[in-house]
C-alpha cells in the first residue's frame, strides 16, 4: 500500500466539462511529457517531461503592486524586470517581469511568491487519490456515456501511473478513455486494455518517412498498435489533426480511410481536428523565442471535402 | 440542427418597423386620468379607479397599422406609450425638457438624446400637458401617506442604507403587479358574462347589504364599470378596422380587415371562437390592464396552453394552416414587445427596453400531469429565434418527459437570442409549490413565470414576489456583511445600527463571523418586510384593481379585489441576489485568518476599511489562492449551504396580514450592479463600488472548472425552498453548440442538473471578443442579445459598466 501511495503522475491540467475528448460529459486529465514533437502542437506545455516555469503576462499586476515579490523571492536573480505595459488607467504603466531561463534553477520560489499566479509551476505531481478525488467531483454528470479521459502529452509515457489510475477509475464504475499517440510499446497498451473503454487514437500521416521527418518518429509502430488494439477487442476513436501541407492530400486521406476501414467494428468514429493557431500564444509562456508553426487554418470547405472522402469508406466522421 | 422556418414578408416589415421605432409618448392618458381623478375626487377609491379606467379608455385614439394582424397600442399612436401620473406624477419628461436634455428638433418635436436607450419623441402639447398636471399630483399620488408618516425606528433603518428602500423618493413607484392574470378566463368567458355575474349579484342584493356584503357591492359595482368600459373600447377597434377596410384597395387586406372587425366586435363581449380571436383577446386584455395601471411584470401566462385548444380546432376544421398560425404567433409577440411602458433613462440604461411580459411555454397538463408541449410551443420559440426578439422573456418549462425535439429547438433558440428561453424545472417546482406555498396539485402543475424569474400560479395567485414595493425587495447582504465585521456600522456612511456585533479583529472563529452576519441580516430583513406591510395596509384601501380581479380565480366568487386577498392563493416574498459574494468572503476570512494564518483579522479588517488601498498583495492572494464558490469544492460550498439555510429561515420569520408565506428567491436582474455601487469592500477582494455576484451564480470570474462544477456547487442547497424563483446564469462560448453533438451534450448536462434538484438555468452563448467588438461598433451589433440575470436585453442598449460586467464573467470555454 505504501508503495502505491507514493506513486505520482505529472499532470499539467485537469479540465471539467470537456465535450470533445470522447463521448458524453468528461473530465480530462492532461499528462505531462510527450515523445513526439508535432510542430503544430497547441499544448506546448505538454511536451517536456519535467515541470516548467510558466509566465502569463496578462495576469501580472506589475512589480509596483506586489512589491517585487517574485524578484525578491528568486535566489538566482533569474527574475528580471521586463517590458512596461499599459495599465487600466490612462497613462498608467505596469512593470512586468522577465524570466532569465539560463539562470533559472526551477526552485519555484517565485511562483510561490506570485500572488496573482502570473508565475506558476506547470506540471504538478499528483497522487492517485488526488486525481481520483477530482475526477469524481463531476461524477453526477457522467451518466452512461461520459466519464474520464486521460490525455496529454502522451499518457502512456507514464505507464505505471496511467495503469493504476485507470484501475481505480474502473473500480469507481467510471467510463475511461485514453488519448494516445500510439507511439508506445505494445506491452504498455496491452496492460491498460482491460481498463480502457475507448482509445482516442491519433493517425497523423500514413507516410512513415514524412511522419518521421516532421514529427520525429516513424508511424509503423503506431499503425501496428492500432491493429492490435482492434484485434484484441478494444474500441478506437480515430483522431486526425488536419494540418495544411502535411496530411491534407487526397492520397493520405484515402490511405487513412482504407486503413481505418480495415480496423472494422473496433472504430467508433473518426474525429477530424482542423488545425487552429490558438495554441501559438502558449509558447512564450514557457520559453523565449519559440519557433512557432505558421499556417493558415484550412477552410470549412476543405475540411468538408476531407470529411466526405473519409466518409466514403463507410466511417462516421465528426469535425471538432 | 433544428431548422427554423422562413419569416413572411409582412412580418419582416413589421419587425423592422418595431425594432427601429422611436417611441411616440403622449399625454392623452395622463390628462384623462387627471381630469377623472379631479371629477371623482370625493368618490370611494375603488369606484374612482374604475371610472379612471373608463375615462382613459374613452380618451385613447385608436388605429390599425398597415400589415397588422393584431391591433393595440399603449399610446395615441402606433407603438406609442403613456404616462402614469398616479405613480409618476408629471413624470420626468417636463424636467428633462426644462433642463435642456430633451431638445426640440427641426421637425418641431421633442427628441431624447441620441444615445438614450428606447428613444422617445413627443410634442410641445404633450410637454405642456405634463407640466400642467404637476400641481394636482403632488398630493394625490399613492405614495403620499407613506411619505407623511412612518413607524418608530424607521428613520434609522433608512439611514443605514441596507436596502434601496427610502421614503425620500417614492416608496410606491407602481402598483404591485408581478402576477399572471387569467387570460384563459377572459378568452373563454368573455366580458359580458363577467359583467352579468356582477350585475346579477348587485340586483339580488339591492337594499340588503349586510355583513361584508357592502364591500362586495362596491367591488361588483366597479366590475360592471370596467367591463362596460373594455367592451366599448374593443368595439371601437372593430369600427377602426371596418373604416380602414373601406379605405383599402387591396382586396385581400380589405377582407382581412373586415374579418378582424367582425372578430373584434364579437370578442368585445363574448368568448373567443377561433385561434386569432383567442390571441387578440389575450393581447387586448394585456393592453387594457397596462392602460389601467401600468403594472410592472405583468406576465402573459402559459400562452401555448391557453391558445392551443383553439388552434387545434381550427387546424382540424381546415380553417387555418400552420404557416398562418406562425404568422399570428409572430404578430402576437411583436405586438407585445411594442406595448411598452416608457421609463426614465436611469431605468432603461440598465434594463434596456423590456416589457416584462414574461411568457411561459411547455410544461405539463394540469389535470393529467403529462407533458403538454404542443405545436405552439415550437411556434413561440420560432418567433423568438427568427425575429431575434429578446423581449418578452420566454421561459420553457421542462420535465423528465419533455421531448428531445423541444430541447433541440430551445437550445437552437438560445444560440440565436442570447439567454432565451430560460429553462425551468417542473420536477422541482411542482412538488415545491404544493409543499411550500400550499398549492393544489392541478394549480401547481399550471404554474407560470413572471418578471425576472418569479414562480406564480396562473390566474389564481396574488404572489407579490417582490412585496408591495417592487423595486425594494432585497436587503443588500453585502452591506450586511460589511456591517457585521464593523460592529454593526455601515462603513459607507458611518451610520451605526442598534446592533453591536463587535469588530472582525475581535472575532476568534468563523462561527463568530457567521453569528454577527445573522444578527444584522435579521434586523434588516425584518425592517424591510415591516415596511412592505405598511404599503400592503395602504394598498388595501386606496389601490384596488377591479379589471385585474375579474380574471383571477377567487375574486369574482368572493366579491373581493386581489389586494384584499380575493385570490385563491396569496403570498409574498423577496430575493437575495449575489450570496456567492458572502460565501467567498467567509471562505477568505477562514482561509486567510483562521486556517492558514496568512494574515491577522486586524490586517484584513484594516485592508477592508482602506478599501484595499495599499493592500494589493493581500487582495491578490485572496483572489487567487482562496477557494471560491462555483468550483464544486465542498469546503466552500458548505458556506453556501449555511447562508442559504439562514436566508430561508429568516424569510420564514416574516408574514403579512394577507399572507403567512414570505417566499425566498435568488434572482435580481441588474440589481447586483446597483447593490455593488453601495456596498463597501468585502473580504473576497471586491472593492467598494464593484458589482456583487449576480443572482444564484458564482461571483464573476471566480468559477474556473466549467458548468458541471457550477451545477455541482449549485446543488449544495435545496432549491425546493426557492418558490420565489432563482436565476443561474452560465456563459457559453458559441463553440459549445457548434455542432449537434455539443448541443446534445449541453442538453444532457442540463437534464442531469435538473435531475439532481436544479431549479433553473439560462445560457448566454456568446464570446468576449464579440462583446468587445460590439462595444466599439454598436451599430453593427444591434441584434446581439445578452441576458443579465433574469431578463435579456440588446447588448448595445446597456451602459458601459454593465457591458464590462458581462465581459468579465468567466467564459466556459471548452
Amino acid at each position: 500500500m505504501n508503495a502505491e501511495k507514493e506513486l505520482t503522475g505529472k499532470i499539467f491540467d485537469i479540465q471539467g466539462f470537456s465535450l470533445q475528448d470522447g463521448p458524453g460529459i468528461r473530465t480530462t486529465i492532461f499528462f505531462k511529457g510527450c515523445p513526439l514533437r508535432c510542430p503544430w502542437c497547441h499544448s506546448p506545455e505538454s511536451q517536456a517531461f519535467k515541470s516548467q516555469l510558466s509566465f502569463l503576462a496578462a495576469k501580472c499586476v506589475g512589480t509596483e503592486s506586489c512589491a517585487d515579490a517574485c524578484v525578491k523571492a528568486c535566489p538566482e536573480n533569474a527574475v528580471e524586470y521586463g517590458e512596461l505595459k499599459d495599465g487600466v488607467k490612462p497613462g498608467e504603466k505596469k512593470q512586468l517581469i522577465h524570466v532569465n531561463r539560463e539562470k533559472c534553477t526551477e526552485c519555484w520560489k517565485c511562483a510561490d511568491a506570485c500572488y496573482p499566479k502570473a508565475l506558476s509551476k506547470c506540471g504538478t505531481d499528483y497522487t492517485l487519490d488526488e486525481v481520483v478525488k477530482i475526477a469524481l467531483r463531476d461524477k453526477m454528470f457522467y451518466e452512461d456515456t461520459g466519464g474520464v479521459t486521460l490525455s496529454g502529452g502522451e499518457v502512456l509515457s507514464q505507464p505505471e501511473f496511467a495503469l493504476e489510475l485507470l484501475k481505480r477509475l474502473k473500480e469507481e464504475g467510471i467510463n475511461t478513455a485514453v488519448d494516445t499517440t500510439g507511439f508506445v510499446k505494445w506491452e504498455v497498451i496491452e496492460s491498460i486494455l482491460p481498463y480502457t473503454d475507448l482509445f482516442l487514437y491519433d493517425l497523423k500521416n500514413m507516410n512513415s518517412e514524412l511522419h518521421k521527418a516532421v514529427i520525429g518518429v516513424p508511424c509503423e509502430l503506431i499503425l501496428e498498435n492500432a491493429k492490435k488494439i482492434a484485434a484484441a477487442g478494444g474500441k478506437l476513436q480515430i483522431r486526425i489533426p488536419f494540418i495544411p501541407m502535411f496530411n491534407d492530400s487526397e492520397e493520405n486521406l484515402r490511405l487513412t480511410g482504407q486503413f481505418v476501414k480495415e480496423l472494422g467494428d473496433a472504430v467508433t468514429m473518426i474525429q477530424l481536428l482542423p488545425y487552429h493557431n490558438l495554441g501559438s500564444v502558449k509558447y512564450t509562456r514557457i520559453m523565449d523565442n519559440p519557433k512557432i508553426f505558421e499556417a493558415t487554418p484550412p477552410s470549412d470547405k476543405k475540411v468538408q471535402w476531407a470529411k466526405e472522402i473519409l466518409e466514403s469508406y463507410g466511417i462516421k466522421v465528426g469535425i471538432h | 440542427m433544428y431548422e427554423f422556418s422562413p419569416v413572411t414578408e409582412r412580418i419582416q416589415v413589421l419587425r423592422e418597423k418595431i425594432r427601429n421605432r422611436v417611441i411616440p409618448v403622449d399625454s392623452v392618458r395622463a390628462v384623462a386620468i387627471t381630469e377623472s381623478y379631479k371629477r371623482n375626487d370625493n368618490k370611494i377609491p375603488m369606484i374612482k379607479r374604475a371610472y379612471a379606467l373608463k375615462d382613459v379608455l374613452e380618451a385613447m385614439p385608436l388605429q390599425v397599422e398597415e400589415h397588422e394582424l393584431m391591433v393595440g397600442s399603449l399610446g395615441a399612436e402606433f407603438c406609442g406609450s403613456s404616462i402614469y401620473p398616479e405613480w409618476d406624477g408629471e413624470s420626468w419628461i417636463p424636467h428633462y425638457v426644462e433642463d435642456g436634455i430633451y431638445k426640440k428638433g427641426e421637425d418641431g418635436f421633442y427628441h431624447t438624446p441620441k444615445d438614450d436607450v428606447g428613444p422617445l419623441v413627443f410634442t410641445e402639447q404633450t410637454y405642456r400637458d405634463l407640466a400642467g398636471i404637476k400641481e394636482f399630483w403632488k398630493d394625490h399620488r399613492a405614495t403620499v401617506p407613506i411619505r407623511e408618516w412612518q413607524p418608530q425606528g424607521f428613520e434609522l433603518f433608512q439611514a443605514l442604507r441596507m436596502s434601496s428602500y427610502t421614503v425620500e423618493k417614492d416608496a410606491i413607484t407602481s402598483p404591485v403587479g408581478h402576477l399572471t392574470p387569467g387570460h384563459e378566463k377572459i378568452i373563454k368567458v368573455g366580458y359580458k358574462a363577467l359583467r352579468d355575474q356582477a350585475q346579477n349579484w348587485i340586483d339580488e342584493h339591492e337594499g340588503d347589504l349586510m355583513a361584508d356584503n357592502f364591500s362586495k357591492n362596491v367591488f361588483y359595482s366597479a366590475v360592471v364599470i370596467v367591463c362596460d368600459a373594455v367592451t366599448e373600447y374593443i368595439k371601437r377597434y372593430a369600427m377602426v378596422c371596418k373604416d380602414e377596410a373601406g379605405k383599402t384597395v387591396n382586396e385581400k387586406r380589405r377582407n382581412e380587415l373586415l374579418k378582424m372587425a367582425d372578430s373584434l366586435e364579437w370578442i368585445s363581449e363574448n368568448p373567443a371562437r377561433n385561434f386569432w380571436e383567442a390571441c387578440q383577446a389575450a393581447v387586448l386584455y394585456q393592453l387594457v390592464l397596462q392602460l389601467e395601471a401600468g403594472y410592472p411584470a405583468l406576465s402573459f401566462g402559459r400562452f401555448d396552453q391557453y391558445t392551443w385548444p383553439f388552434l387545434k380546432k381550427d387546424l382540424k376544421a381546415g380553417s387555418i394552416t400552420r404557416e398562418d398560425a406562425q404568422e399570428i404567433v409572430d404578430s402576437v409577440f411583436l405586438k407585445l414587445h411594442s406595448l411598452y411602458r416608457v421609463f426614465p433613462p436611469i431605468v432603461t440604461a440598465s434594463t434596456g427596453v423590456n416589457t416584462y411580459y414574461h411568457t411561459t411555454i411547455g410544461g405539463v397538463d394540469p389535470e393529467t400531469g403529462e407533458d403538454a408541449s404542443n405545436p405552439i410551443t415550437f411556434m413561440v420559440l420560432e418567433s423568438l429565434g427568427r425575429l431575434k426578439l429578446h423581449d418578452p422573456t420566454i421561459s420553457l418549462r421542462v420535465n423528465s418527459k419533455t421531448p428531445d425535439k423541444i430541447w433541440e429547438c430551445a437550445l437552437a433558440t438560445s444560440k440565436l437570442v442570447g439567454g432565451l428561453p430560460l429553462f425551468q424545472n417542473d420536477d422541482v417546482i411542482i412538488p415545491s409549490l404544493q409543499k411550500e406555498v400550499g398549492f393544489e396539485l392541478k394549480d401547481a402543475r399550471d404554474y407560470s413565470l413572471i418578471g425576472c424569474q418569479e414562480i406564480v400560479g396562473s390566474g389564481n395567485d396574488f404572489p407579490a414576489p417582490n412585496g408591495y414595493n417592487p423595486p425594494h425587495c432585497s436587503i443588500h447582504y453585502g452591506t450586511v456583511l460589511a456591517m457585521a465585521l464593523n460592529d454593526g456600522k455601515n462603513p459607507v456612511n458611518g451610520v451605526q445600527s442598534p446592533i453591536h456585533t463587535g469588530f472582525l479583529y475581535e472575532m476568534n472563529s468563523i462561527e463568530d463571523v457567521k453569528e454577527a452576519f445573522e444578527k444584522i441580516a435579521r434586523y434588516g430583513l425584518h425592517w424591510l418586510v415591516s415596511m412592505n406591510n405598511y404599503t400592503e395596509y395602504l394598498s388595501q384601501w386606496i389601490i384596488s384593481h377591479p379589471l385585474l380581479s375579474i380574471s383571477m380565480e377567487g375574486c369574482m366568487e368572493s366579491g373581493k379585489d386581489i389586494v384584499q386577498g380575493g385570490c385563491k392563493y396569496n403570498s409574498f416574498g423577496g430575493t437575495a441576489t449575489g450570496l456567492a459574494t458572502i460565501v467567498d468572503s467567509l471562505s477568505a476570512i477562514k482561509y486567510m485568518c483562521f486556517d492558514n494564518k496568512k494574515c491577522t483579522t486586524r490586517e484584513l479588517y484594516d485592508a477592508l476599511m482602506a478599501n484595499w488601498e495599499g493592500y494589493e498583495p493581500l487582495r491578490q492572494q485572496i483572489l487567487n489562492e482562496v477557494p471560491h464558490y462555483g468550483n464544486g469544492d465542498p469546503e466552500v460550498d458548505r458556506f453556501m449551504t449555511w447562508v442559504q439555510e439562514l436566508y430561508v429561515r429568516l424569510c420564514s420569520e416574516c408574514s403579512s396580514a394577507r399572507s403567512k408565506k414570505y417566499k425566498s428567491g435568488l434572482y435580481g436582474a441588474t440589481d447586483h450592479i446597483n447593490q455593488g455601487y453601495r456596498t463597501w469592500a468585502t473580504p473576497d477582494g471586491r472593492k467598494f463600488g464593484e458589482p456583487i455576484a449576480d443572482a444564484a451564480s458564482p461571483a464573476q470570474g471566480r468559477d474556473r472548472n466549467g458548468p458541471a462544477a457550477i451545477f455541482k456547487s449549485a446543488c449544495c442547497f435545496d432549491h425546493h425552498k426557492y418558490m420565489n424563483g432563482m436565476a443561474l446564469n452560465i456563459r457559453m462560448h458559441p463553440s459549445v453548440m457548434s455542432n449537434d453533438e455539443g448541443t446534445a451534450k449541453l442538453r444532457d448536462v442540463t437534464k442531469n442538473y435538473f435531475k439532481n434538484g436544479g431549479l433553473e438555468v439560462q445560457y448566454n452563448v456568446i464570446d468576449s471578443a464579440t462583446l468587445k467588438e460590439a462595444q466599439k461598433n454598436p451599430e453593427e451589433y444591434k441584434d446581439l442579445v445578452v441576458r443579465i440575470a433574469g431578463f435579456s436585453a440588446y447588448f448595445v442598449d446597456l451602459n458601459t459598466d454593465q457591458q464590462n460586467d458581462i465581459i468579465s464573467r468567466h467564459e466556459n470555454m471548452i
